[in-house]
């Protein structure tokens, strides 16, 4: 199965009075793509709409061409669809094993030996094949979101969407997640949601979402570069005029905004220009 | 270079078709239970592997014991009323605690697979009713004083289920259910005091009521099954 292509135009969503998302344009295709933004800005309502859990209320979303409003062409988006919720509850009680055969029934796989293997595979795949038969109480919480991502790798999707797939894990399954995720970069579409700025920055595009709008999309090095020229190092404590201001380590405070005059530029990173971007305060 | 003789991608594709036939774990109870009464394993799985589904099926069973039970006892028309009154609630309760988001803690990765929403549901009311009329319906036809009226609650739990699904598309499963079950309540207590405790509700009029309450809520389920595919009403 080939990469998606998802389009979105003009999207805007309204839930309970309160405008979530609002003329959202974006172009997504194959590669890993990250969502970012601070809490609140509508990353997971947008995930929701792509992965057709959520109706949008305004402009245009397609999958392949396909639009989730119509019946049948939502359905076959799911066909081609893996879906990582921003929460997958605990199945107390179940074994790993069943939580991903569950799924696995309801996508589609009806042949008991294909459905095992499919299984199996991932359950390989994010190492928890050893684990099949724990119940997933039982589990921690690196290991349930890593089942959780198992059952969103069932079938090879074309389009993966994952929200805050790092939530709770440690620096090592943070490792596995990335090498699972560069894996399938190359054959599928993946949108994932994160408020990790490191875990962006291993992505092909960023999407910055502030207050339901998109602020920024393009590669990661651009992401950076807003903060070309906007970003220093000071001895003394920062004004209340520059954006936003952090101490570190060394004791220097690193400032963003309009340099000062004599100002010891540094190379801005990507947390600098989304930071710039997303209108934080931190001084 | 030598051409191995057996293809090494085709070893390992069999090797791991075996290792996952020997590594799978046994299906629980229930769902060995319901494959070796010919249900499929594809199905078997969407019936018994959720909490939310087991909890619905045990419910089930131990109300629909103890209704059965209570109305064969005493033996007199109070009881019969109070079984032709509640045993038709107990799929309803079912549904409610079987379905949507509070009951259900995978129910937002569900959505997202290519099975309808409304097939989810369906195949979880029909659990719930079948287990219902199973338990309930044994332990009526054993009292001859409620043998006669044994079946007259069917057609009302088919109603009352079919409601319940209807009014889920505007509301949550749970007030749905609540509000379906009071309704009907109000409705048999109603008729009962009017027509001086004949059963009246259960008559050839009530199952006549019953049938068009099937056929309009089942009209309005598919027109609006659509909702039971998103998200947005039920958080």
């Amino acid at each position: 199965m080939s990469a998606a292509h998802v389009c979105a135009e003009g999207l805007g969503v309204t839930l309970r009075g309160a405008v979530v998302l609002r003329e959202v344009d974006m172009h997504i295709g194959a590669g890993l793509t990250a969502i970012l933004g601070p809490n609140g800005a509508g990353k997971t309502t947008l995930l929701r709409c792509v992965a057709t859990v959520l109706a949008h209320d305004d402009g245009e979303l397609t999958v392949d061409g396909l639009d989730p409003r119509r019946e049948s062409e939502r359905i076959e988006i799911r066909r081609r669809l893996g879906y990582l919720p921003q929460e997958v509850g605990l199945l107390e009680g179940s074994r790993v094993f069943d939580v991903v055969e569950y799924l696995a029934a309801l996508k589609g796989f009806r042949d008991d030996r294909r459905r095992r293997l499919a299984v199996f595979d991932v359950l390989d795949r994010v190492g928890l094949r050893d684990r099949a038969e724990t119940p997933v109480d039982r589990l921690s919480s690196g290991m349930r979101r890593r089942l959780g991502l198992a059952q969103a790798l069932l079938g090879d999707p074309a389009l993966i969407v994952l929200d805050e797939p790092a939530a709770g894990l440690d620096p090592e399954e943070r490792i596995r997640l990335r090498e699972i995720l560069t894996e399938r970069r190359h054959s599928s579409t993946i949108v994932m949601s994160t408020h990790l700025t490191d875990e962006a920055s291993v992505c092909d595009r960023i999407v910055v979402l502030v207050d339901g709008a998109v602020r920024f999309t393009g590669a990661p090095a651009e992401l950076a570069a807003h903060a070309s020229g906007r970003a220093w190092v000071q001895a003394a404590a920062p004004s209340p005029d520059v954006r936003a201001s952090w101490q570190q380590a060394d004791g220097s405070h690193r400032c963003l905004g309009s340099p000062v005059a004599d100002a010891d530029l540094v190379p801005p990173t990507l947390e600098d220009g989304y930071l710039l971007l997303s209108g934080a305060r931190t001084a | 270079m030598t051409r191995p003789i057996i293809d090494p991608n085709r070893v390992d594709s069999n090797w791991r078709a075996i290792t996952a036939e020997l590594d799978a774990p046994e299906p629980g109870r229930v769902e060995a239970m319901l494959r070796r009464l010919g249900v499929p394993a594809s199905t078997t799985r969407l019936i018994a592997a959720t909490p939310a589904l087991r909890r619905s099926w045990y419910l089930a069973i131990g109300i629909a014991a103890i209704v059965g039970l209570g109305a064969a006892g005493p033996g007199d028309r109070a009881s019969l009323f109070a079984l032709l009154t509640l045993a038709p609630t107990l799929p309803v309760l079912g549904v409610a605690l079987a379905f949507g988001p509070s009951s259900d803690p995978m129910y937002e990765a569900q959505l997202a697979t290519p099975t309808r929403g409304i097939r989810l549901v369906a195949i979880r009311a029909a659990t719930v009713l079948v287990v219902s009329i199973a338990v309930i319906g044994t332990l009526a036809l054993l009292d001859p004083d409620t043998r006669p009226m044994a079946a007259a609650w069917l057609l009302p739990a088919l109603a009352l289920t079919l409601a319940t699904l209807a009014t889920m598309t505007v509301l949550t499963p749970r007030r749905s259910a609540a509000v379906v079950t009071v309704t009907w309540f109000v409705i048999v207590s109603v008729v009962q005091a009017v027509a001086s405790g004949n059963l009246a509700a259960f008559g050839v009029i009530g199952q006549v009521v019953a049938l068009v309450v099937v056929i309009v809520a089942g009209g309005v389920v598919g027109a609006r099954r659509d909702r039971f595919d998103r998200l947005e009403y039920l958080t």
